[in-house]
Formats: C-alpha cells, structure tokens, sequence
C-alpha cells in the first residue's frame, strides 16, 4: 500500500518543501496533460537535478508509489494524465543546455529544456535540432524523447530517435544509467532506442544528448495550392516518386485554411480546397532541382497557384500558419480532439474521404492539417463537449478514424503516442504474442511495474515468462482507469 | 555440428522450439560476411536464413521494402535500383538483409545516410524458443508501442532470429563521385569542415577520399569547395568506395568508435593501416603483421578506446567485442531471459558474456 504521507516528508526533507505539492487544489492542475483523459494524483514534485531525479525515484520505490513522469504536459495521448495514488515527477525546472559540442556534433540538456529554446541556442553557431513538433514552443526534449516526436522536417531528417545519441536514464529502483554514448556504437543492446518513444514507462530520463545538424545552406519555403485534396494529394506522391525527398511536405484542407488565415495572416488561398507547403534544402543547387522537380509535380497535378517565400520573414510567416493551426480552430469551437495516425502515402486521398464521411454522419465539424510526406494525418475534431451527447459523437468516431487508418495498413500513432488514450487499441495492429513480447521489454526495467503504470499496453498483455509479480493487478487497473480512456 | 536451413518463418518457429527443448545451443547464420564479430561461443548447430530470401512487397512510392531476411543484399539492391531507390548498408552482395541487421553493420556512409538502425521499421523475429514477435509498422513514423526490432538490430542473434524487416529505403543518388585528396587526417578534418553534406568523409594515413552524391550540379558543386582547399584532387564518377581499403592488408581489423572528435587521439602511432570516418567517429583499424596475430596491440587498442569514452570490437579476424559489460547488465540478462529461456542463441556471444 502507498504510504503517501511518509513520501510527501521524505520529499520535503530531500528536495526542499516549496518543490512539493500536495494540496488538492494544486494536485488538480497536474490531473491531465493535453489530452481529453483526466486522472489524479497524490503528490507533484519539481526536481533540480539529476540528484533530485535519483531523491524522488528512491523514495517512491521505498513509499510504494507509483511515478508517472511529465515534461511540459502538452502529450495528446494521456501518456502524463497519472492515475491512483501516483507521485508526477515534473522535470520542467531543469531546463538548462548543458554543453553543445559542435566539434561532435551534440549537445547535452536536462530534459526541460524547450524544443525551440535549444534550437534558438544552436541556430547562432550554424546548427539546428531536427525534430520540430508543432508545440516546439512548449513541449520538451525529455518529452519529446519519450513520445519519439515527429515534426514537419522529420520527412528528410528522421523523427526523434534518430536523433538521441545517449539518455541518462535513473530506473524505478533509483538506479542512474547512461544507455547509447556519444561515439556511434556502444555496448549492449539499444536499450537508447526501446527507451525514445517509451512514453515515461521505463525510467525518467535525466539527461539527453542529442545529435544536432548543420544548418542546410540554403533553404526554399513554398505554398502551392489546389482546387481539389485529389490533386493536392496526388502532388505529394509525384514529388516522392520523383526521386526527391524535401525538408517538409505539409498538407493543409479549407476549413483549416481559412482559420489559419484569419488567424495567421499568411497570405493562405481560403478559396483553395487544399494546400501544401513544401520545403527543399541544402547546397544552392541541390534546392533549384528539387524545387524543380516539386514544380513540376505540383503542375502536373493541376495547382493553381505557387508562391515561393522571397525571404526569411515571408518564410515565417508560411510556416507560421501552418504551425499555429492547432491553436486557430478555437474559432471554430472551444473543444478540439486531435487525431494523429500514419497511412500509405497512397492512401492519403481514400482514408481522408473515410475521414470526412465519419464527421459528417457524426455531425462533428473535421479539419486536417498533417505530414503529408510522411502519410501521417492529423484529422482535428471541434466540439463544444458542454453540449449534451457531443462528446459521445467525438468517441465513437474517433475509434471509427482509428479503425479506418488501420485497415488502410496504418500504424495506431506517428508521434503524439499511445498512452492512455489508444492502449485499447493495441491489440489491433498485434497479437498477444507481440504484446507480451513488448510486457517483457517494460518489466526488463521495471520489474515491478511503477513506472507510469496502465499505459502504452492494454491490461490484459503481461510479460509469461517472467515469474516476477508486477506491482499493481491487472484488475484493479482496469477500475482505477479513468472515464474516455479507451478513446 | 549440425545444420538446419529452414524454408520459412515457422519452420525457424518449429527448429527454436525444439532447440529449447532440447538446450540445443544455435548459431544463426547469413551470409556468413559479418560472422567474425561477437565473442566465441560454442554451438551445437547452425541455423541458416539463406531460404527465407523472399521479397514481400515493394511499393517505390512509399519508399519502403519488405523483405524475408535471409535476401541477399545484392538482389535487394537491384530490385531496388528498378524503383529509382537504394538501402544504404553498402555490405557485401552476398551478405544478408538481416545479418547486415543482427550485426549492425555500418555504412561507410553513415555520416549522410545514418546508422542502419534508423531504416528498420517493422520486424518479425522467432524468439529462442519458437515465439513469432512483430514490431514497428509498415509506416515511416510510427510509435506504437516498444521497439523490440531497436532491440534486435545489433544484438549479434542472441535474441531471436531475424525473419522479416520493413526497410525504409531512399532514392538512389542520380550523381556518385569519389574525390581523393593526399594527405591525412588533418586534411580529412579540413574537407569536412569545407564541403557542405558529403555523403562520406574518409581519412586513411596517406589520403582522404571523399565521397559525394546528389544532383549532379550538387556534386560538381561540392567537389568545387573541396577543391578550394585540396589543391590537388583526383575525381572519379561512379565507381567503387573507398577505393584504398589498408586496413583490409591485416589478418585482424578492429571498428573503433569514439565522438568524431577523439579520432585523432585514437589514430596515433604505432597504428598505421586504418580508415576514418571524420564527423562520424568510426574508425576500421588493421592489427598484427601480414603473416601473424596482433598480440597485444588489440588490447592497447582497446584500452586507448576505452579512456576516449569508446569501443574497439574486432569485425574481421579474432578477437570478439571484448570484455566490456553493457551499462544496465541486469536489464540486458532479463531481457535475455525472456527472449531466449533457455539460452540457447549463441550463448556468450553478446557483450557481458551474454
């Protein structure tokens, strides 16, 4: 049983009491990430450092907590939202770069640190950090190694784990491990790869070195737009097919257009039915002919109109739109759920169709903004859930686009995760085999099952072989879950 | 020892379990091209991929390829190349898809096409005793759930035994050029330094070859800031690379790996057959006399390696990865309990004496 009380003293007494909440109203605020999902929590704590980190995962392993970890809290999947008698571990305070090594091509941070605070830093000495989800304002790198993040330019340079050379990682008993190095190979198994994208389930990451890029020499921002999402669509597999892979193939439909614009105002086509915003980059050369060949692409594909960013600020202002889109639909209502699942590029056109017909017999109000290049669709539902029997529409359509993108040959998620959100899901697209395979990786870390219990995998997968027993039953899980979590 | 070679993924099914059953000890074998890498171990059988050479689908407009794993890299690379595209190992023709994964075998083009690690999207792979476990997705990104393939890219087949993989491949570059400049490391250093995206930089003792690959004005492009502080450059388009392979005039060669920055720490005297991969960090280093075994050399090497933050594990010859335990061997031995029980996948192979 979790002596919450005992935790609470030894965290004060560790970590100072200023860095410890435990009031209920305080606790609320840390009830759910971004998500739709909403859990509880017995205690927040802030963590300083690496030291701090080690502090808070010994005393919850001695106090019997479980510790579910959080960066920013901008997850979309619940993969934050703690549940029961949790202790949430906020690494937000240590948000510091600890060294950038351009000589090596790295830099060092603690897991706070902003996704656009450590490019802003690295941008001067002519180097960049890839992954750019579109909450890099917010979100952080710690988060961002646990979700595996994506981001528009992960179309040519690769999503997240491509990109972390090394985690320290401290494990539920407190232990503090380095797992990848900063030469390219190390010893032992990738235990760095099973950690990017493990959502929290494994350990905390404590620090993460990351692989930064120089900044391409030169760079062409373009927006093409179309009179049809067929054309639209057609335009993004001509350009691959053409042998060219660009920085970023962006994808964007009229509703979300026209909220962009007003809110934006980027100059977007709010008559189009679609948009693209494709950018090429590298030696000034290599930019002419791939901007060539997306042309030629886009014309063959019928669109209308192509507008080439003539600066760095008109640049901005393109990318601008398309980044601040998820914030724009407040407009249309107050609610959103955004989707984030990956097709066959050659499915964009078929399983958007799918989309909107789900909307449309739901009465639910749908736009998409997505990676195109990388078949990776976000269909963003607006609803008002104060109004009755909404919120019941949004779920039974939301499993509908899920279910969809799956049988398209699809993945469940691109980036935002699993979580809480589609654990349930899981057994969709793998077997129990494969599940309890994965429940074999988790308890290799986690012998004891406290680390952000109930996520990633549904309830009933477990590791068979394992004769360790797991720290909470499968059923009492199964009622402590919190309502809408099978979204 | 005895031999199975097996027509599918459930005959390797059937072979695992029995090998479990029977604590009969397996060694996987593809192509045989990457075999000496791992510790010695002792095996009562050899389990070969080589029938499991099927192509299950390729789309090129997807940029992915599904193949059976036992697929020579050769006949990938030309069904590839009829698709416009290419899997970037560079091993050997007759090496297999998943030996060239099981070994995590490096592309001497890493530095612009990344570790091999990276182009594995989804695996199906028989655990030591007989479970068929797939991974990943069909879909360029995807984080759904553990990446158990992560976990069988490298781990030298003492895990399970690669069955299937969904490869991420690219477009095959439309110009390939190799640019060799005399001079060392340093000069490979200031290449690097002067040439925007090379597709490899790499430094032997007497010359740096620089290999480029792109469009064609690109290519021209980058040789022309190669040349502003090369002076004198040899080029030559397509072609093989690297053309100078010293390290190979060794009976035992050692890949070093350290931060791109300490290759220069780990390059010095008396070692003098090696190549470099500048901005990389990887390093192939020829040991012991044309005629004999290098002694001691190995293990200064290694020791040199190890104060630089890196490792040293010999890829050709004898010698294994050395006696360095992984950090987090508790998670490696239950990882190992769970995916093979028995123990029966190349016992002692893997790092740790796993």
């Amino acid at each position: 049983m979790a002596d919450v009380d005992g935790a609470r003293r030894s965290l004060e007494d560790a970590l100072g009491p200023t860095e410890v909440l435990s009031d209920p109203l305080a606790l609320i605020l840390y009830a759910r990430d971004a998500s739709m999902v909403e859990g509880g929590c017995a205690l927040v704590v802030f963590p300083h450092s690496l030291e701090d980190i080690v502090a808070c995962m010994r005393i919850a392993h001695d106090h019997g907590l479980p510790v579910v970890p959080r960066g920013s809290g901008t997850g979309l999947a619940g993969g934050s939202t703690p549940i029961g008698d949790a202790l949430v571990v906020v690494t937000a305070k240590m948000n510091r770069i600890l060294e950038i090594r351009p000589e090596d091509r790295l830099a060092w941070v603690e897991p706070g640190v902003l996704n656009l605070d450590l490019t802003n830093a690295l941008v001067p000495k002519g180097f960049t950090y890839a992954p750019d989800p579109s909450s890099e304002q917010t979100c952080s790198i710690g988060g961002n190694v646990n979700t595996n993040a994506g981001g528009p330019h992960c179309l040519a340079y690769g999503v997240t784990s491509n990109h972390v050379l090394a985690v320290d990682i401290v494990l539920a008993d407190g232990d503090l491990v380095r797992f990848g190095s900063e030469a390219p190979e190390t010893t032992g198994y990738d235990l760095r790869g099973i950690v990017v994208g493990s959502e929290g389930t494994l350990g905390i990451v404590a620090r993460a070195c990351v692989r930064i890029t120089p900044l391409p020499p030169a760079v062409r921002t373009m927006l093409l737009d179309f009179e049809t999402v067929e054309d639209c669509a057609a335009t993004v597999s001509a350009i691959i097919a053409s042998g060219v892979v660009p920085a970023a193939v962006e994808m964007m439909d009229h509703g979300i257009i026209v909220a962009a614009e007003s809110f934006a105002h980027a100059g977007y086509p709010t008559d189009a039915a679609a948009i693209l915003i494709a950018e090429v980059d590298g030696v000034p050369a290599a930019v002419e002919a791939q901007a060539r060949a997306v042309e030629d692409a886009a014309r063959k594909n019928n669109v209308r109109s192509i507008r080439v960013a003539m600066d760095d600020a008109e640049r901005a202002l393109l990318w601008k739109g398309r980044k601040s889109a998820f914030g724009a639909v407040a407009q249309i209502a107050p609610h959103y759920h955004l989707h984030d699942c990956v097709v066959p590029r050659s499915k964009l056109v078929e399983v958007l169709a799918g989309v909107y017909d789900i909307a449309k017999r739901h009465e639910l109000i749908v736009t998409n903004v997505f990676h195109a290049g990388d078949g990776n669709l976000h269909p963003l539902l607006s609803f008002d859930r104060r109004v009755p029997g909404t919120l019941e529409r949004v779920l039974a359509a939301s499993e509908e686009i899920v279910r969809l993108c799956v049988d398209a040959g699809g993945s469940l998620t691109g980036e935002h995760g699993i979580g809480l959100e589609k654990r349930d899901f899981m057994p969709l697209v793998f077997s129990e085999v494969d599940l309890a395979a994965q429940a074999c990786v988790r308890a290799a870390f986690d012998p004891e099952g406290m680390m952000n219990p109930h996520k990633v995998l549904p309830a009933g997968a477990r590791c068979g072989d394992f004769a360790v027993a797991r720290g909470t039953d499968a059923a009492e899980a199964a009622a402590n879950l919190p309502e809408g979590s099978w979204i | 020892m005895d031999l199975t070679h097996p027509m599918d993924k459930f005959e390797v099914a059937d072979v695992l379990a029995m090998a479990t059953a029977d604590r009969h000890r397996i060694l996987v074998v593809g192509g045989r091209t990457h075999a000496d890498k791992g510790n010695p171990s002792d095996v009562d059988a050899e389990l070969w991929t080589t029938q499991l050479d099927g192509l299950v689908s390729y789309e090129p407009a997807e940029m992915i390829a599904v193949a059976e794993a036992g697929m020579r890299v050769g006949e990938l690379d030309r069904i590839l190349a009829e698709g416009g595209q290419e899997w970037p190992s560079d091993a050997p023709p007759e090496a297999t898809v998943g030996g060239v994964i099981a070994a995590a075998a490096n592309s001497p083009r890493r530095l612009k096409v990344g570790p091999v690690r990276d182009t594995v999207i989804e695996m199906e792979v028989v655990t030591g005793d007989g479970r068929l476990v797939k991974s990943g997705a069909r879909t360029v990104k995807s984080v759904t759930g553990y990446d158990v393939h992560k976990l069988m890219t490298g781990s030298l087949g003492t895990l399970g035994v690669i069955v299937q993989v969904a490869l991420k491949v690219r477009p095959r570059p439309p110009a390939r050029r190799t640019v060799r400049i005399p001079g060392g490391l340093e000069s490979a250093l200031r290449v690097l330094e002067a040439v925007p995206n090379p597709a490899a930089v790499l430094a032997t003792p007497q010359v740096v070859e620089l290999r480029l690959e792109g469009w064609p004005e690109e290519v021209d492009g980058q040789t022309e800031a190669a040349r502003r502080v090369a002076g004198t450059l040899d080029v030559a388009d397509d072609g093989p690379f690297p053309v100078a392979r010293p390290w190979e005039e060794r009976p035992v060669v050692a890949e070093a790996a350290v931060a791109p920055s300490r290759l220069r720490e780990l390059l010095g005297p008396p070692l003098d057959r090696w190549g470099a991969l500048v901005g990389v960090g990887l390093a192939w280093i020829g040991l012991g006399s044309p005629e004999g075994s290098p002694d001691g050399e190995l293990d200064r090497l290694r020791a040199r390696a190890g104060v630089l933050g890196g490792i040293a594990p010999v890829i050709r010859g004898a010698g294994g990865l050395g006696d360095d335990s992984p950090p987090g061997l508790d998670v490696h031995r239950r990882l190992k309990a769970a995916f093979d029980p028995a123990g029966v996948l190349a016992p002692g192979r893997f790092w740790g004496g796993i």
